[in-house]
């Protein structure tokens, strides 16, 4: 991410590519959209709405850290803070004053799989950002320099200081997936890479990254918000139409996993409360069964009647804060439980408490008036995702990038609120499984505090 | 050079024909070096309002938008920890807001939690420095039965005794990691520095406020702080302006009369220190967390559009002073910046961010530089004055896009004694200030010679440099602020 305030912007994204309407109300509250496809390749996404004098645009390019090459992890979000060093006739500093310096927003960022750049300005600035972006698009070459890769090398060594290396627990994820996947799988390194990968990288792999991947026929354009269709079309077509068709992309293969057996890790972190992760590889965006673990996440930590939460932090108050989820990348995905516990309460207690959960509800399956608490908030979510331009832009973004469907938020939601206790019960035992990752994380010199200590194997850390 | 090899006119022609429609008169060269003049700026609309009062004495307001099935309710209380907690119990308020989900005379914890989910929404109960709050967001069709539900939870609450001791037992670890968290550590010394101890703003929730509180105190505070004649009911979404009130003066039937406003009166400010670098040990830390201020003015102060515009130059946006030069230029950090706390009290001018280790003394001397630089010895351009300036009028006409920032951007002219008209007036206040504004706040409310620099990092490796950097004196601190 280029700048870090988007806390807010991040989780209205994960909300609304999350969930859709309701059948009942479909015919009255949606996103009117048209998709069209510029003959280089270029699908253009157009949301028009009034009811805010902003419009927001979202330069989706379907390239992530899953493109990476071994020996270059990070490379994809490095290149996306060189994006907002200027290009051919976009001098450095403009981008920023023709968004933020007119009372706009920009940002950009990277994930496994896509990297998005966007802005939010006042209306009568879109042909402004339209020109930018397709000015990063069509000629950032022209202007790159080996002085620019390092300023930005800097920031983004700075950026992993601060969100993973300076941070408490900040290491667990980087951990869990280097043990969830093959070293050779292209989700088992993280997107902010390491320290020594982003030293090693050359201007010479950001023009061969560029050349291949900032192509128009890898990229979405989603326009929403305060504007007029036909005259918006012209822009696009005068600023996007004449920048040339790219190679043909290979994508890597990067297919969900098992996992045979159990891996049980410890890692020392600078904390005085220890931590518990349990971790299962599951399915990606690409999979039906994503929607039942989203679900199964939802009915098993949350308030204070899910079952995790109710048992350890209310009934058997061992827990201060119990979390789960459904990360799903595009192609494979994991499920996961975080557990912090509470002082004379043992990791090990933990793990335990939370395996006799999963395997009753493996058992048993969850009620419906479960499932029914579950998704009763999703209207209200989707509704409310509504009053973003920004929000509406990446949802359509996401659906045409990874569905090959603008409108795919409105399947999603026909699938969510279609999931049944069965389905929960089926997916629940097909991957909560025996084959997933342990990991505890505890205090420095406190290995003992980890759960199942002496089955559980210290964690180094490779060469910075 | 500017590269035009892949504008192939006719490839431009013929898609703008083919997707638009429109007709193409003639083919000329696209001059991409051009900045698009910007169209005509959209008018800005703001949101309208209905005031009145309820029965009770309580503030209505209601701010009708219909392009939506949502609606945003809140009550905010005038005043907040300053004013209502003693320093022996901070976190009383905290642990109040917490405890109104646990329960009411007739709904159990688990009750009102599987009620709120089948309706898709919460209540959320907070309770901040100057001003607290009760309220929830809501379909048009859940409204009414979630305004049912948060009436209970204010009216009713039971208190009961073994959710304290859960609550007091979470937030005590979640002290305790706080004080893993460099960006926490420093954001709770900070403020002991500048205020003291023996002013509101320089009080902690510590372990031992937390351990001394009881239900009694739970009960007290909730009975004295949100009482109807010290708050604004605002309801701002698709609801109907006629019957609306009669809706809310229904369910907040038994909120009884009571209460009024504070006076937000503080004790003095502590005499001042020469500028200090107050050093916080994190050993082995990868990054120094930077905090550099002093006390500010508050809201109400008529310099209030000078200091946005001064602050927006300095570090209140990407291309500011501060991030242009530590961040991108230097690539010292991943991000700094600075604001003014505006509030009642007198909020404090802050200015920071993380730093890498090995670039803690450049580092200062880079924040030192700017700041000296905006009281004067780097000169204001035309250019950056009217890019501050064309930022904050221009993020006016997008800030009431949901019915949450319009009902707060209501509220907030309540609880800080603003016009209603005060939205409309903003851009000619912002266009009014000029050069000479702008340097004789920095000077005067940037007090160059009485900093608290607040640094938390590994001092094994950054000591030495800061002092040789001669900037400041050193005094070394524990993570609570406690001289060492």
């Amino acid at each position: 991410m280029r700048k870090q305030a988007l806390l807010l912007l991040i989780v209205l994204f994960v909300c609304a590519g999350m969930v859709a309407l309701p059948q009942a109300r479909l015919s009255t509250i949606k996103i009117p959209f048209e998709t069209y496809t510029l003959p280089n390749g270029l699908t253009v996404i157009l949301a028009p709405d009034n009811a805010t004098p902003t419009v927001a645009v979202n330069m989706w390019y379907h390239v992530g850290s899953k493109n990476e090459m071994p020996g270059r992890t990070g490379f994809a979000h490095l290149f996306e803070h060189v994006m907002f060093m200027g290009a051919g006739h976009t001098p450095y500093g403009i981008h920023d004053k023709l968004t933020e310096g007119v009372g706009g927003s920009n940002n950009g960022t990277t994930s496994n799989d896509r990297t998005t750049y966007f802005e939010t300005v006042p209306s009568n600035y879109l042909e402004d950002a339209l020109w930018l972006e397709s000015d990063r698009m069509g000629f950032l070459l022209d202007t790159l320099d080996i002085a620019k890769l390092n300023a930005q090398r800097d920031v983004v060594k700075n950026e992993r200081r601060q969100s993973y290396d300076n941070q408490p627990y900040g290491l667990a994820d980087e951990i869990i997936s280097s043990a969830v996947y093959p070293s050779n799988h292209p989700y088992s390194w993280s997107v902010i890479g390491s320290m020594k990968d982003l030293s090693a990288a050359s201007v010479d792999d950001v023009k061969n990254f560029f050349r291949l991947y900032y192509a128009p026929n890898n990229a979405y354009l989603s326009i929403a918000g305060d504007f007029q269709v036909a005259q918006t079309k012209a822009w696009v077509a005068k600023y996007f139409g004449s920048i040339p068709r790219g190679k043909a992309i290979t994508r890597p293969s990067a297919l969900p996993v098992a996992l045979e057996k159990e891996t049980r890790l410890v890692f020392e972190d600078r904390v005085q409360v220890p931590r518990l992760y349990i971790t299962w590889p599951t399915v990606g965006e690409k999979s039906d069964d994503r929607f039942a673990l989203s679900v199964l996440d939802a009915i098993t930590a949350g308030p204070r009647t899910t079952r995790l939460t109710k048992a350890l932090v209310y009934d058997q108050q061992s827990a201060t804060a119990v979390g789960t989820g459904q990360d799903s990348n595009e192609d494979a995905g994991v499920w996961n439980i975080t557990i912090t516990p509470r002082p004379g309460h043992s990791l090990t207690e933990l793990e335990t408490a939370a395996d006799v959960l999963i395997e009753k509800l493996k058992s048993e399956g969850p009620t419906q008036e479960e499932i029914q608490r579950a998704t009763a908030g999703l209207e209200f979510q989707f509704v409310s995702s509504l009053q973003s331009n920004l929000g509406k832009a990446m949802t359509l973004a996401d659906g045409a990038g990874f569905h090959n469907n603008a409108g795919y938020f409105q399947t999603e939601y026909q699938k969510m609120l279609s999931v049944t206790p069965t389905d929960v019960k089926r997916v629940a035992n097909k991957y909560l499984t025996k084959g997933r990752v342990v990991l505890s994380i505890v205090p420095m010199g406190k290995l003992d505090q980890a759960s199942k200590p002496a089955e559980s194997k210290p964690f180094k850390r490779a060469e910075q | 050079m500017k590269s035009r090899k892949h504008l192939a006119v006719f490839r431009y022609g013929l898609t703008a024909l083919l997707l638009t429609g429109l007709t193409v008169t003639g083919q000329q060269t696209l001059d991409r070096s051009k900045i698009p003049p910007p169209g005509k700026p959209p008018a800005l609309r703001v949101p309208e309002w209905t005031k009145s009062t309820l029965a009770n004495g309580a503030d209505l307001i209601v701010s009708e938008k219909h392009d939506l099935p949502l609606v945003s309710f809140t009550i905010t209380i005038q005043g907040g920890t300053y004013q209502a907690e003693t320093a022996a119990r901070r976190g009383v308020a905290g642990i109040t807001a917490a405890m109104m989900s646990e329960g009411t005379k007739t709904r159990d914890g688990e009750a009102l939690s599987n009620a709120l989910q089948l309706l898709g929404t919460t209540v959320n109960v907070n309770v901040g420095g100057e001003s607290g709050s009760i309220g929830f967001q809501s379909t048009t069709a859940k409204f009414p039965q979630a305004l049912d539900i948060l009436a209970d939870m204010l009216l009713n609450p039971s208190f009961p005794s073994e959710a304290l001791e859960r609550l007091r037992a979470q937030r005590l670890v979640a002290l305790t990691q706080a004080k893993d968290q460099p960006t926490q550590i420093a954001s709770r010394v900070f403020p002991r520095l500048v205020y003291g101890t023996a002013h509101p703003f320089g009080q902690n929730v510590t372990e031992e406020t937390l351990k001394a509180i009881t239900r009694d105190d739970v009960v007290s505070f909730h009975k004295a702080f949100f009482q109807p004649g010290r708050a604004l009911v605002a309801v701002a979404g698709d609801v109907n302006g006629s019957t609306v009130k009669a809706t809310i003066e229904k369910a907040l039937s038994m909120w009884a009369k009571g209460g009024e406003k504070p006076a937000f009166t503080y004790p003095a400010l502590p005499a001042t220190h020469p500028t200090t670098i107050f050093l916080v040990d994190k050993p082995g830390a990868a990054q120094s967390t930077f905090v550099i201020g002093n006390p500010g003015p508050p809201r109400s102060t008529p310099d209030y559009y000078a200091l946005q515009v001064m602050n927006t130059m300095l570090g209140g946006m990407f291309q500011s002073r501060l991030n242009a030069n530590i961040r991108e230029e230097k690539g010292y950090s991943y991000g700094v910046n600075s604001a003014f706390a505006f509030g009642k009290g007198p909020g404090a001018f802050r200015a920071g961010g993380d730093i890498v280790s090995a670039k803690s003394d450049a580092a200062l001397v880079e924040f030192m530089k700017e700041l000296r630089g905006i009281g004067g010895s780097r000169p204001v351009t035309d250019e950056e004055l009217a890019t501050a300036k064309d930022s904050l009028i221009q993020r006016l006409p997008g800030t009431f896009a949901s019915v949450q920032n319009v009902n707060s951007a209501i509220v907030s002219l309540w609880t800080q004694g603003l016009p209603d008209t005060y939205y409309q007036q903003y851009a000619a206040k912002i266009s009014d200030i000029r050069k000479e504004d702008v340097l004789r706040v920095a000077s005067q409310y940037i007090d160059l010679d009485h900093l608290s620099i607040v640094i938390v990092g590994d001092r094994a490796s950054i000591e030495a440099p800061l002092k040789a950097s001669g900037i400041a004196p050193i005094t070394l601190l524990d993570i609570e602020g406690n001289s060492k």
